[in-house]
């Protein structure tokens, strides 16, 4: 073995350096969050906003301000970014009923309150009873500015998603690289989905504690094999989710090429991910599951736009497919291996 | 956050390549094969590991290892695996063997074992599986009856009777790590022992079993008054259970099947050529998400090579990896055998080729597709996995009120 070799695996051998968390900082900032959050209300935080849609904002947008949530900066520095991100979880742990995400990754500048990824053909976000200047942005980098239509569904069906209208940014917005752009889709993907974990992770702990307190057959439905194997199905599916999170958001804050590649994945992975703790977590509740009285009804149906908005899984495989084309995603091996020696 | 493994890993990784390249045939599927030109490649790329002080760099220095770190092993493992491991049967020598030896072996033990296996001159298997004994490995019944002869030295001996099944690599081994019944008393778990046994030793008989994955993956062995000594035994007698538990902890992390399946993945547009382009776009999208699983394999991976390093790893952790990742081995194997089957069979590839030969990777999806049907079975059934981890998840104490990293499932496995 050659010296360099040698030296090169000593320095190895003192850690490595990979990091799969958020920094404390940020992982305190997003318990402060989820505190503070739950002081406002907790899960009746959503259920305010669906009887009154235009309190939306009061509800929620407040306690974040003064947390300084608005101050942040996720493009800024990696530190924000994380923040950001582990703020969005808090959000999805109470399902609360404000664009979170969106609203930190709205575009500098200040012309937009909040950005939303959006799929062309039909662009629509949960916006309804709020007043936002709103921008948007496609997956392939494309900005607007958008306006949200009016709309006489009530939240109970809606879960707030309305109609947009887009219009090309003009002057220099519009010049703006698409790459920028993409940027941005990035951005919007990835805080959405660490929204998604929130609410993920608190249809895990309901569902723990549910099966541990409902007894049949004179026993807790922990104690049945057919339970336990579903929680499991459940669990791996929002653990992986949570790495692809973490990895994602690393992709954004160190500026690799392949942010969009990243989020995409995370984004496909998250959505089916969804589909199965949802379809767990309601079967292992039972008919409680549907009433209004335990919370993950509320998760439930509140999951509903980040599951589908600005595509469903179907339409994110394919995206995420035709991104990657023949190069594949960044891993150890193929043609855009990371950090690999060839 | 950080997810590079930084540029010594990848000089390492590089180097490993440059070994596996210039050593390795880029057709060799494995050792497992009836060529015995496979088992003296195997053999042959240890002694050169060993030689460069790369075979066993994880172990401690005082065994002659580097101490190397979790992230240079977590390295190997997937340089090793996705190159379809040409340390051959040796790595289970160098993952599990050598170290239990270090932890439980009398002085004289790791003298006569440690150097062998750090050589890469010998092949151990695992004596473990019996026709009654799958998951429920302590109901074993393979039996080491005292010989009233005792041994030379004036301590004990005993007859071993029984037999072993599933036995990868049997028939080429010159040790087996067996285990065996000494007591029936108390628990199933306290009357067992762990014995080091000469695979030549009288009494010993090894059937090989014809099977879809291919030759020498699984035997029988059978043994028939096989003589063992007090020098032959592996730490305490009747306390062999804590010592397979320890094996089968190094054995669930000790394998990076997401490796194989992602440079597979990797490989397949370039192996196809232009057919790539033909494939029906479910198919390709297909491709795109098992690329995301694999990925998320290899994180949930790092997961637990990290705790692993601050001493924290949780069944948690090591059950949802291994669930992903056998059942990554097999969604994959769908995949890429579609893939494979809607080239020509003997087609060249197009204009996209670069250094992937289609035959090649043809010949080892179709190995990896016969190997993966396995991956939920070897090693510990999935379904063992499952319950590992819902017994973690609902043995938590208390709800858990953070959204953070580490919630649920985390705080009931410290508890």
């Amino acid at each position: 073995m050659t010296a360099a070799a040698v030296d090169a695996v000593t320095g190895l051998a003192a850690g490595g350096g990979v990091v799969l968390d958020l920094s404390d900082e940020a992982a305190e900032f997003g318990r402060t969050a989820q505190r503070a959050l739950e002081t406002a209300g907790g899960d009746e935080l959503a259920q305010a906003a669906e009887r009154e849609p235009a309190r939306r904002a009061e509800l929620v947008a407040p306690v974040l301000d003064e947390l300084g949530a608005w101050d942040l900066d996720p493009r800024g520095s990696a530190d924000e970014l994380e923040a950001a991100a582990a703020l969005c979880r808090a959000a999805g742990w109470w399902a609360a009923p404000y664009p979170v995400a969106q609203r930190l990754a709205r575009p500098a500048g200040g012309d937009a309150d909040a950005l939303f990824v959006v799929a062309p053909a039909a662009p629509a976000a949960p916006v309804g009873g709020l007043d936002l200047r709103l921008a948007a942005v496609t997956l392939d980098g494309r900005r607007y500015a958008a306006t949200a239509r009016e709309s006489d569904v009530p939240a109970r069906r809606s879960a707030f998603v309305v109609g947009l209208d887009l219009a090309p940014l003009a002057g220099a917005a519009a010049d703006a690289d698409a790459a920028g752009g993409q940027a941005d889709a990035a951005l919007g993907l990835v805080l959405g989905c660490w929204t998604l974990l929130g609410l993920l992770d608190r249809a895990m702990t309901l569902t723990r504690t549910y099966i541990l307190e409902r007894e049949q057959f004179g026993q807790p439905l922990a104690r049945f094999q057919g339970v336990q194997f579903q929680l499991t199905d459940a669990e791996v599916e929002r653990a992986g989710v949570a790495e692809l999170a973490g990895y994602a958001l690393w992709s954004i804050e160190s500026g690799q090429a392949e942010a969009l590649d990243d989020a995409l994945a995370l984004r496909l992975a998250a959505v089916e991910a969804a589909e199965t703790v949802f379809r767990i977590t309601h079967q292992l509740h039972g008919a409680m599951g549907f009433c209004d009285e335990t919370t993950l009804s509320w998760l439930s149906r509140y999951s509903q736009p980040l599951r589908r908005l600005p595509l469903g899984r179907s339409a994110t495989q394919d995206a995420l497919a035709s991104r990657l084309g023949r190069r594949g995603l960044a891993g150890i091996f193929g043609p855009n291996a990371m950090a690999a020696t060839k | 956050m950080e997810y590079d493994l930084g540029p010594e890993a990848a000089a390492l990784r590089g180097r490993l390549r440059a070994l596996v390249r210039e050593h390795v045939p880029a057709d060799y599927l494995g050792a497992f094969t009836a060529d015995p030109a496979d088992l003296a490649i195997a053999q042959d790329f240890c002694r050169l590991l060993a030689d460069e002080g790369l075979l066993c760099m994880a172990w401690p220095e005082e065994f002659g290892g580097r101490g190397a770190s979790l992230w240079e092993q977590t390295v190997v493992r997937e340089e090793m695996w996705a190159r379809h491991e040409p340390r051959g049967a040796q790595y289970m020598g160098v993952n599990w063997v050598g170290p239990t030896i270090m932890r439980h072996g009398t002085p004289e033990q790791r003298a006569q074992h440690l150097p062998p296996i750090a050589r890469g001159e010998v092949i151990w298997c695992q004596g473990f599986s019996e026709p009654g004994s799958g998951s429920d490995l302590a109901s074993l019944r393979t039996a080491a009856r005292p010989d009233p002869d005792g041994d030379d030295a004036g301590g004990r001996a005993w007859r071993i009777h029984g037999q072993k099944i599933w036995t990868s690599y049997a028939s080429m081994a010159q040790w087996c790590f067996l285990l065996a019944r000494t007591s029936s008393s108390g628990r199933r778990q306290q009357g067992l022992t762990i014995f080091l046994v000469p695979m030549d030793s009288p009494g010993i008989e090894v059937r090989p079993i014809a099977c879809m994955m291919g030759p020498h993956h699984l035997n029988e062995v059978f043994l028939d008054g096989v003589r063992v000594t007090e020098a032959d035994v592996l730490g305490e007698v009747d306390g062999g259970w804590a010592v397979v538990q320890e094996v089968l902890a190094f054995e669930r992390v000790g394998i990076a099947r997401y490796a194989r399946v992602e440079r597979l993945l990797q490989e397949a547009p370039a192996a196809l050529g232009d057919a790539w382009d033909e494939l029906p776009a479910e198919l390709r999208g297909r491709w795109a998400r098992m690329l995301t699983h694999a990925r998320r394999a290899r994180l949930l991976a790092y997961r637990v090579v990290s705790r692993q390093g601050t001493g924290q790893v949780s069944p948690v952790d090591s059950a949802a990896y291994r669930i992903a990742v056998t059942r990554l081995d097999q969604d994959g194997a769908e995949v890429l055998t579609e893939i494979a089957m809607a080239a020509e069979p003997d087609g060249e590839a197009g204009a996209h080729v670069d250094s992937v030969d289609p035959r090649r990777w043809r010949r080892a999806v179709e190995d990896h597709a016969r190997y993966a049907v396995a991956s939920t079975v070897a090693s510990g059934s999935i379904e063992m996995q499952r319950i590992l981890l819902s017994r973690a998840l609902v043995a938590a104490s208390g709800a858990p009120s953070s959204a953070q990293p580490g919630t649920a499932a985390r705080a009931g496995a410290a508890s």
